[in-house]
């Protein structure tokens, strides 16, 4: 009878590692541009094509789902709210908040563990 | 089933091979049927064959002296949840909570952040009570207010594309539009 140990027996979501990584893709592809409407479409795929990418290459066992909205600054309010059911000790999230002149940038990221 | 306390350490249980085993509370989250185990630790003497044609999920104990108690489970031999995700019943769900709730609200800078939250918990409570079978859920919910600005959201993920799912909702009225996004991830 075998036994099977579980690749990382304490796995723990880095949510720093997260937020960096989020965060330097989220500066590569807005960096100083201001609100285009037709270029928004292209922005939001490349910063979460682009974070998920990165996040998948740090190898861990997740599975990951990230979110990111991208609204154009008119003093209007956005409120975003979450709540999850999942295992506290090896699931988590991130969230990280970017702004320039134009618009404001929200990109969650949420990982889920699995054991393979 | 019995909940109980914390397990004797490895060298002592060695000797009293058998003693009944004990084991530290799960967490909440997880669900495990458990039931007191009169056998010798796991990986220290041939277990008897009764223990493994019980079809039930059981757990199996295993005690390190220096290290944290660690539980593994035996195998139930199913790939496929029993109650499989319904996108459809949980999108009715979450759009009548929706418009129940905010059908004649007006967008408040003080009241919505609590007004969210309190949404997204119970959109929450109700994909849990359609008891699907080993999912973990993520609920997220947007509330923007209308001003004349654009918005776009997007999301990606990198999940099993067979059993994962997502369901999305949305209610506009004069002052603001919700959105909530429900992801439900297979975890066996």
């Amino acid at each position: 009878m075998e036994e099977f140990h579980p690749h990382n027996d304490e796995m723990i979501f880095n949510a720093d590692e997260a937020h960096n990584i989020v965060k330097e893709c989220i500066e590569s592809v807005l960096g100083k541009a201001d609100y285009n409407h037709n270029k928004v479409n292209q922005w939001t795929a490349a910063i979460v094509e682009q974070s998920l990418t990165h996040l998948v290459k740090l190898g861990k066992t997740y599975k990951y789902i990230v979110t990111c909205a991208v609204m154009q600054r008119s003093g209007a309010g956005l409120h975003t709210a979450s709540s999850c059911f999942w295992d506290t000790t090896t699931d988590g999230t991130c969230t990280v908040r970017w702004e320039n002149r134009t618009m404001n940038c929200i990109v969650n990221v949420f990982a889920v563990a699995i054991i393979l | 089933m019995e909940k109980s306390s914390k397990t004797p350490k490895f060298s002592n249980a060695a000797l009293e091979g058998g003693k009944q085993r004990e084991s530290l509370s799960e967490k909440d989250s997880m669900k495990a049927k458990r039931r007191q185990s009169q056998y010798p630790p796991f990986g220290m003497a041939p277990v008897e064959e009764e223990h493994y044609s019980d079809s039930m999920k059981t757990k199996q104990f295993a005690s390190r002296a220096s290290r944290a108690l660690k539980i593994r489970y035996a195998n139930t031999y199913q790939l496929e949840p029993r109650n499989k995700f319904r996108d459809c019943l949980v999108r009715g769900k979450a759009q009548a909570i929706l418009t129940n709730q905010l059908g004649e609200a007006k967008y408040d800078g003080l009241s919505s952040p609590s007004l969210c939250a309190s949404i997204s918990e119970e959109i929450l409570r109700a994909v849990k009570e359609l008891d699907f079978d080993r999912y973990k859920y993520v609920v997220s919910v947007l509330i923007v207010e209308k001003a004349g600005q654009a918005m776009k959201v997007a999301s990606r993920w990198v999940w099993d594309a067979q059993k994962d799912n997502w369901v999305s909702a949305k209610c506009e009225t004069e002052t603001f539009i919700a959105l909530a996004l429900i992801m439900a991830c297979y975890y066996e």
